[in-house]
């Protein structure tokens, strides 16, 4: 059923209700990000597309101008899964909306064992109002808490409707909580580009470069993220990449692309797929063709607004010429 | 023909306070005229033309059995299969002993190997490591290198496989390797691990020829238990119209002896696609569509915490035993606003809920409810009841719910929930009934079958005895008294159902279904409930014997 042999990203979205998840789905699907995303949300119900942008909706998907699609999961996620990826073409990305009361860390293992796919991340939302509250309730305290320690990156949601002081005793809150990067975002406007995985169309031969396509629908000062694309002028020693993935600050909330790894044994570097989200990173060899368009490869780095360096981050990879 | 049938029998148990026994019931196109003494009926006899039927002269009528809360699309999927239980399962086509041990498990599976057809794949349902310890793809290798061979966790939670199941099901191996809950080399699928393995089997699982054929499997099993009327207690689990068309085809048949009060859910189907007022409207044109023993009515169910044998149950201080955690079925926010849109409805709500927490939350609700927009005869109900305290047994009284509670957790469960997922103090008191008893409560017991077996005299055998299967007595003091557990299946099991005007108890205009003893089971015990002979069934008047 599978044909490419790139497992496609999966990439779970998780937190209580309102924490902004069908926000960030809405967004998500009505992006110009240039991906064909197949969105796997609970309830079609808070799906609010704009209907000019609708091309078919058969009971169970909706279709969208932008190659996106959205499918319900009505009880049945390995179902759903497997009708996104029977689609003709099959989509670059799944993203599935857990369930407010669901352990995203459980939904995970959809990603990495369901056949044809690969875990992306998990990505917790917490609004910045309610999370503390939310922590302590009778009912759902121990569940929220859980789904915050399952989380590969967490995005503290509606950061603009609480004063600034409270917004930093909630990130350190979530921080002490869950120790992956907590990342404050405002107006339900969290850049796509954070969600947006290393995908097959990104591999398909000759298109590395296109791992730069996506763009941000927001003006330069309302983003809370910025992204850049290092071209590497050389490959990289595998020792020297994974320190980086492990060490570089938790600033750089998502890097993807291809990188020539240069074995500590010698011989040709091979181009490998590179990712990480939060602290989860992997270096997996490619298995496509891909045009060599650098002598190193390019790696695509979402990092927080005003901390980029990619000069510093091209340095910790490879020395300059 | 004549126009009245006068059933005459040793006793008439009738379940109705005014007139607690009698000598005979007359009938009439289905429906009760009269119960007491020939001597009295004679008004009746002398303007009708009439037969008398002793059938019964030697037997003890009593209003048929109900049992409120059942799942017949998930029993059509578990009857096929072959049952390996800890615990004995008295069938109508076979007796099935206990599956105590390892062993006894191996032993059961090489008899079974060699009785079905060559290719057939053998499913055996009723795994638990507590008793049968672990079993692997190599001991089930053992059983057949050339058969499909499935064990099937009590509780639905695991399912291990042979190497002649994997090519059956053609399952990917290596992509299956990286799941995480799947281990490919044990042979072994866990939770979200099992919705792969499903993906290769449901096909057949849910075949219309083998899920026609669970289902009349079902119909034997419910008239064998001496049930005239049973709840389905969510309907559309597998699919809202196929089950409707499969259950028409099945159970809606001239020898079909009982009939099917069947109540939609607020999840899959009928959730989260819709507004709460379209959701409810659709729910209340339900009945529009009911046959004769298909039938909906106002009743509907939602769902609180996590299922009991699952051990997913929502527990409060101090939790699970070992630190694990339940699950919220649906989140409480949702569960108060669906909860509050069909109270509003005047519809009748019941509520899957299991643990102390799940309780709490539900009830809380309740409070809530009641006190925005008071209701009288709302029939809230808390069904299964799992672990609950006796304090949250006064509020339900106060805010008048009721209980649909499945006593057999006690006969399975109570020992091993003591010793590895609750501790011994909350376990002896799983599926309090005493309290209930005492604050006023009414409740019904159920089977949830195939949970427990869809026997209600076993049933109520557990609920006055609460004997478990080690033969301990857990929790003297939440017993039902003999009296409520005969009415938790008939009057008061009526009554949870809404359907107290019509079956439930004998007198006059109710249905004319009754449940045939051997005994009288108030002249038995209630140490001899379980075992009291049934001779069979009358339904709408019409005979039925096992």
């Amino acid at each position: 059923m599978i044909s490419s042999v790139e497992p496609i990203p999966v990439t779970v979205l998780g937190g209580y209700l309102g924490a902004g998840k069908t926000t960030l789905v809405n967004r998500l699907l009505s992006g110009d990000h240039g991906r064909r995303l197949a969105v796997l949300v609970n309830d079609f119900g808070e799906v609010n597309i704009d209907v000019d942008l609708i091309t078919s909706h058969d009971g169970e998907t909706i279709s969208l101008q932008n190659g996106c699609v959205c499918c319900s999961i009505a009880d049945a996620l390995g179902e759903s899964l497997d009708r996104v990826l029977a689609l003709d073409p099959a989509p670059d990305q799944v993203v599935i909306e857990a369930s407010g009361v669901a352990d995203p860390a459980k939904v995970a293992a959809y990603g990495y064992g369901w056949p044809g796919c690969r875990l992306d991340a998990v990505i917790v939302l917490a609004d910045a109002e309610t999370i503390q509250a939310k922590a302590k309730d009778q009912f759902v305290g121990e569940l929220v808490t859980r789904q915050l320690r399952g989380a590969d990156l967490v995005l503290v949601t509606k950061s603009d409707l609480v004063s600034p002081e409270v917004l930093d005793s909630v990130l350190d809150w979530v921080r002490s909580i869950a120790a992956v990067p907590v990342l404050p975002v405002s107006r339900g406007e969290v850049d796509s580009e954070v969600v947006l995985a290393m995908s097959r169309s990104d591999l398909d031969v000759g298109s590395a470069r296109v791992v730069t396509r996506g763009t941000s629908p927001l003006t330069d000062a309302e983003a809370m993220f910025e992204t850049a694309t290092l071209a590497l002028p050389g490959p990289v020693n595998r020792a020297r990449l994974e320190a980086a993935m492990s060490l570089w600050s938790q600033d750089v909330v998502r890097v993807k692309g291809i990188v020539w790894v240069a074995e500590a044994d010698g011989g040709n570097a091979q181009p490998h797929v590179v990712q990480r989200v939060g602290l989860r990173w992997s270096i997996e060899p490619a298995t496509t063709n891909i045009d060599q368009e650098t002598e190193g490869g390019r790696l695509v780095v979402v990092v927080l607004r005003g901390t980029l360096d990619a000069a510093a981050l091209i340095n910790d990879l490879v020395d300059a010429e | 023909m004549a126009d009245i049938t006068v059933f005459t029998a040793r006793r008439v148990r009738t379940m109705e306070a005014s007139m607690p026994t009698a000598e005979a019931v007359a009938v009439r196109d289905g429906r009760i005229v009269e119960v007491g003494t020939l001597e009295n009926m004679a008004p009746w006899l002398d303007g009708y033309d009439h037969e008398i039927d002793d059938t019964f002269s030697d037997h003890v009528i009593m209003p048929g059995f109900i049992d409120p809360h059942l799942h017949p699309s998930m029993a059509a999927v578990l009857l096929p299969m072959e049952f390996t239980t800890v615990v004995e399962w008295d069938l109508p086509w076979s007796d099935i002993g206990a599956v105590g041990g390892r062993v006894e498990l191996l032993d059961r599976l090489i008899e079974l190997d060699a009785k079905l057809e060559p290719e057939a794949p053998l499913f055996a349902w009723g795994h638990h490591p507590i008793w049968h310890g672990e079993v692997d793809r190599e001991t089930l290798n053992g059983i057949s290198a050339t058969r499909p061979v499935i064990v099937w966790h009590r509780g639905y939670h695991s399912m291990i496989v042979n190497d002649a199941c994997y090519r059956w099901m053609d399952i990917d191996l290596e992509a299956a390797r990286r799941h995480p809950q799947i281990d490919v080399d044990r042979g072994a699928f866990f939770e979200t691990g099992l919705g792969v393995a499903y993906r290769h089997m449901n096909g057949f699982l849910l075949g219309t020829e083998r899920f026609r054929a669970g289902l009349d499997r079902m119909r034997q099993v419910i008239h064998h238990g001496g049930q005239t009327t049973i709840g389905d207690a969510a309907m559309g689990m597998y699919g809202f119209e196929d089950e409707w068309e499969h259950l028409k085809a099945v159970m809606e048949r001239p020898d079909t002896p009982f009939r099917i009060q069947l109540m939609p859910f607020d999840m899959g189907p009928l959730g989260d696609e819709e507004s709460d007022e379209a959701m409810i409207e659709r729910i209340l044109a339900y009945p529009q569509r009911n046959t004769h023993r298909l039938r909906f009515s106002d009743h509907v169910k939602m769902f609180a915490d996590g299922g009991f044998f699952a051990e997913l149950l929502m527990l409060k201080s101090p939790g699970h035993l070992d630190g694990r955690h339940g699950e919220w079925m649906t989140p409480p926010e949702r569960f108060e606003r669906v909860a509050r849109a069909f109270w509003n409805a005047g519809l009748r709500i019941h509520v899957h809920c299991t643990g102390d927490l799940g309780v709490e939350m539900v009830l809380s609700t309740l409070e809530k409810l009641q006190s925005e927009r008071p209701r009288f005869n709302h029939r809230f109900t808390f069904e299964h009841f799992g672990i609950s305290s006796a304090q949250q047994v006064a509020r339900m009284a106060e805010v008048g719910a009721l209980a649909s509670v499945n006593a057999y957790y006690v006969y399975e469960l109570s020992r091993a929930f003591a010793d590895h997922t609750l501790g011994y103090e909350r376990a002896s008191q799983m599926s309090r009934l005493g309290s209930l008893e005492r604050a006023g409560i009414r409740f019904a017991v159920h089977s949830d079958f195939t949970m427990a077996p869809a026997k209600p005299l076993n049933n109520a055998w557990v609920a006055a005895n609460r004997l478990n299967e080690s033969g301990e007595v857990m929790c003297a003091n939440e017993r039902a008294s003999l009296d409520a557990a005969i009415k938790a299946i008939t009057s008061n099991a009526a009554y949870v159902l809404g359907l107290e005007d019509e079956i439930g108890s004998l007198r006059w205009g109710k249905q004319a279904d009754f449940t045939i003893l051997e005994a009288d089971p108030y002249d038995v015990g209630a140490e001899g409930l379980r075992d009291i002979p049934i001779w069979g069934t009358v339904f709408e008047g019409e005979k039925f014997p096992i």
